[in-house]
C-alpha cells in the first residue's frame, strides 16, 4: 500500500518539476468532534496551563524532504470564561510523540487575551510562522500537536472556562525531495 | 531508491503522451523537413512491405542520397552546456542537487539532444498543492494536470532486431529476430477524477486503481520470402524501367525464446475517514511466464507496390495471423494481503499451454514524382501501437531543394516540418525543422536537424 501511495505522490510531485509541494493540513479536522478541540482551563492564582493533544497523519514518503517553512495560515479559537480574572494565551507545541510535546518549547505563542468573570466568546486569532525547529517533524508520517491555554491569574479565585478551537490550518512548504 | 522511483514514475508520465518517439525520429534532415515522410525506397517501406525487395532503390529517380551523415549541432551544444568532466556534479543528473528537475531529465532522455532544439518545450515548474484533513485529500497539480492521461497509456512496439539471409531469383531465405512488447496502464475513472479535481479530491472508503496490462515476447523466426514484379508497366518491360506491379510475401516460423504477460489492478482503498484509518492496498495480478523456450507459431508478411511512371503506391503488412503457442507456461497470482501487509505469490497453474499474438503492423505509402522537380509523398505507419501519418513535398530547383510536410503523430497531434537543401555535386547539405511533442509539456518544441548527404 505505502509504495503505491508514495508512487502516486511521487507522480504528483514529479509533475511540478522544480516547483514546491505545499501541504495545507487542516489540523482542526482531526480534532473536531473528538472533544480535543476544547481546552477546559482552571488557572489557579499565580498562573498555570491546560492543554489538549492531537495526532495528525501526513502523507508518507517525505522523510528526506526539506521543509522550507511551516505557517499557521488560518487559526481561530473562542474563549468562554466562566469565572476569575486574568489572561489566557495559547501556545502550540509540536513533537514526534505525545509525551515530547510537553518538553519542547512552543513553536508559536499567541498573545494573551484578558478575561474576567463570565465572558465570551472572546475571539483569538492563531496565525504566524512556526519556529523552524519543528520543520523536520512535518516530513514524518505523523506529528503530534499540543495546544495549551497559558493563563495568568492575579486574583484569589481560579480563572475558569474553556477555549474552543474553530479553525486551524497549517501550511507546510516542502522542497520536492521525496523518499 | 528515490531516483529509481522518480524515474519510474516519470516514465509512466512520459509514456502516456509519448509513444515510441524513436519510431518517428530520423537522422535525415530531408525526412525531418518533410514532416517525417520518406520518399526513398528503403527504410520503412522495405521494412514493412516485402514487395519492395523486388524494387530497385534508384537514388537518381527518388532523389534520395546513398546515405546521410547527421551534423549533431544539438550534441555539441549539449556537451558545451554539460561538460563531461563535470557530469558527476551536473544538477541535471544529480538528484541531490537543489536545481535537479526530474522533468527536464526525462525530456532529455525522450528527446535526445542530437539535433539543435530551436524552441525547447517549457519545463513545468509550478507548485503542487495538497489539502489534507482528517477526511480530505485534494491534490492540485496546477497546470500540469493536463498530463494526467485520460485513456490507456503505455509503450509498445514490434522490432525486427535481425534480418539476415541470402537471396536468389526473388527468393530470400534467412532468419529474423523479433522483439515485441506492449505495456499499458489505465487509470480508473475515480483515480483520474481524484487527480484532476481540485474541489472534492479523494473520497473515503473508495478504491483507486491503475489497471496494468503488459506483454513481452522475443525470439527468432526462420523466414522464407519471395518478391517479384508480376506485371510490367507501360515502360515496355525493360529492366531499366521500374514500372509495374510488385508483390511480396514472407512466411515466418516463430520460435519464441521467452515471454511474460501480466494483467491486473494495483491501488488502494482509502480509509474512512481518509486519514483516520490506514488505507488498504490493492494488488491482484495474474502473471503468465514461459517455463521453457520455443513457443512456436506461424505468420506472414504480405505487400504490394504499384509503380507507373512518376507515381508509386504500396501497402505492406507484417505478422499477419502470427500466434505463438507456448507449451509450458506458469500462471501465478500476485496478491497483496492487507492482513499480513505482504505480497504473496500463488501458483495457479503450471505446465499449461498458453498463446500470444503478435500485433499486425503495416505501412501504406504513396509518392508522386513530377517532372518539374516536385515530389509529393505520404505514408501511414503503424508500428504496433498507434498510427502515424506523414505527408511531405520536396521541390528541387537546380542545386536547391525546398521541403515541407505535415504529420499526425502517435499522440494524434499534428506536427509540421519544413526545410531546404543545397546539393553540390556528390554532396548535399540539408536542414530540416520539425515540431514535436516528445516532451513533458502540452506545448510543441521545434528541432532543427542538419545532415550531409552523399549522392
Amino acid at each position: 500500500m505505502k509504495p503505491f501511495v508514495t508512487a502516486l505522490l511521487a507522480l504528483a510531485i514529479a509533475a511540478c518539476g522544480t516547483g514546491k509541494a505545499i501541504f495545507n493540513v487542516d489540523a482542526y479536522s482531526f480534532m473536531s468532534g473528538t472533544g480535543r478541540d476544547t481546552i477546559h482551563y482552571a488557572i489557579p492564582p499565580g498562573g498555570g496551563t491546560a492543554s489538549t493533544v492531537q495526532k495528525i497523519n501526513l502523507p508518507p514518503g517525505f522523510g528526506k524532504s526539506i521543509v522550507d517553512s511551516v505557517r499557521i495560515t488560518t487559526g481561530n479559537a473562542n474563549l468562554f470564561n466562566t469565572g476569575g480574572t486574568g489572561s489566557i494565551g495559547l501556545g502550540l507545541f509540536f513533537a514526534a510523540d505525545s509525551a515530547s510535546t510537553y518538553t519542547t518549547p512552543a513553536a508559536l505563542q499567541v498573545s494573551p487575551k484578558a478575561v474576567s468573570g463570565v465572558q465570551g466568546p472572546v475571539p483569538v486569532a492563531i496565525t504566524g510562522d512556526l519556529s523552524s525547529t519543528v520543520n523536520g517533524l512535518f516530513t514524518q508520517q505523523t506529528v503530534w500537536i499540543r495546544i495549551a491555554a497559558i493563563g495568568t491569574n492575579s486574583g484569589a479565585t481560579p480563572v475558569t472556562g474553556k477555549g474552543v478551537l474553530t479553525a486551524l490550518v497549517i501550511r507546510v512548504v516542502v522542497e520536492d525531495r521525496i523518499f | 531508491m528515490r531516483t529509481g522511483v522518480v524515474a519510474l514514475t516519470l516514465a509512466v508520465l512520459v509514456l502516456a503522451p509519448l509513444r515510441a518517439a524513436h519510431a518517428q525520429f530520423s537522422f535525415d534532415a530531408r525526412r525531418i523537413g518533410m514532416g517525417g515522410v520518406s520518399l526513398s525506397r528503403d527504410g520503412n517501406v522495405r521494412r514493412y512491405n516485402p514487395a519492395y525487395r523486388a524494387v530497385k532503390n534508384r537514388s537518381n529517380i527518388t532523389g534520395a542520397p546513398k546515405f546521410s551523415i547527421p551534423v549533431p549541432l544539438g550534441l555539441i551544444k549539449f556537451l558545451k552546456d554539460h561538460p563531461l568532466s563535470q557530469l558527476s556534479h551536473d544538477p541535471t543528473f544529480t538528484p541531490e542537487s537543489a536545481a535537479f528537475n526530474p522533468v527536464e531529465l526525462m525530456n532529455l532522455i525522450f528527446n535526445p539532444p542530437i539535433f539543435y532544439e530551436v524552441k525547447a518545450a517549457p519545463t513545468p515548474t509550478n507548485n503542487v498543492e495538497f489539502t489534507i484533513g482528517k477526511n480530505q485529500l485534494i491534490m492540485n497539480l496546477g497546470a500540469t494536470r493536463v498530463l494526467i492521461p485520460e485513456d490507456k497509456f503505455g509503450l509498445g512496439t514490434t522490432s525486427r532486431l535481425l534480418d539476415a539471409g541470402v537471396g536468389f531469383a526473388g527468393f530470400h531465405v534467412g532468419v529474423m529476430g523479433f522483439l515485441q512488447y506492449d505495456v499499458g496502464f489505465t487509470l480508473d475513472s475515480l483515480l483520474r477524477r481524484a487527480l484532476t479535481d481540485t474541489v472534492v479530491g479523494f473520497l473515503p472508503s473508495t478504491n483507486y486503481t491503475i489497471l496494468g496490462d503488459g506483454v513481452a515476447q522475443a525470439g527468432f523466426a526462420p523466414t522464407v520470402s519471395f518478391a517479384t514484379r508480376v506485371m510490367r508497366g507501360t515502360g515496355g518491360g525493360t529492366d531499366d524501367a521500374d514500372d509495374g506491379v510488385y508483390v511480396g510475401v514472407a512466411g515466418h516460423y516463430y520460435m519464441g525464446g521467452t515471454y511474460a504477460r501480466g494483467r491486473g489492478p494495483a491501488g488502494f482503498t482509502t480509509g474512512n475517514p481518509i486519514f483516520g484509518n490506514t488505507p488498504l492496498g490493492i494488488l491482484d495480478d495474474t502473471l503468465y511466464t514461459s517455463n521453457k523456450p520455443f513457443g512456436h507459431g506461424v505468420g506472414g508478411d504480405a505487400g504490394i507496390a504499384w509503380i507507373t511512371g512518376p507515381f508509386e503506391v504500396g501497402f505492406g503488412a507484417n505478422d499477419i495471423g502470427a500466434e505463438l503457442t507456448w507449451s509450458d507456461t506458469k500462471v501465478q497470482r500476485i496478491h497483496y494481503n492487507p492482513a499480513t501487509d505482504s505480497v504473496t505469490t500463488t501458483l495457479l497453474n503450471n505446465h499449461v499451454q498458453s498463446k500470444t499474438k503478435m500485433p499486425v503492423t503495416y505501412i501504406a505509402n504513396a509518392a508522386m514524382r513530377m517532372g518539374t522537380g516536385t515530389t509529393v509523398g505520404g505514408d501511414v505507419v503503424n508500428s504496433g501501437r498507434g498510427t502515424a501519418i506523414h505527408v511531405g513535398v520536396e521541390q528541387r530547383t537546380g542545386p536547391f531543394a525546398l521541403r515541407g510536410g505535415i504529420s499526425r503523430d502517435q499522440r494524434k497531434r499534428v506536427q509540421f516540418g519544413w526545410g531546404g537543401g543545397l546539393r553540390l555535386g556528390p554532396f548535399g547539405l540539408d536542414v530540416g525543422f520539425w515540431t514535436h511533442s516528445n516532451s513533458l509539456s502540452p506545448q510543441r518544441a521545434i528541432t532543427m536537424a542538419t545532415s550531409i548527404s552523399v549522392y
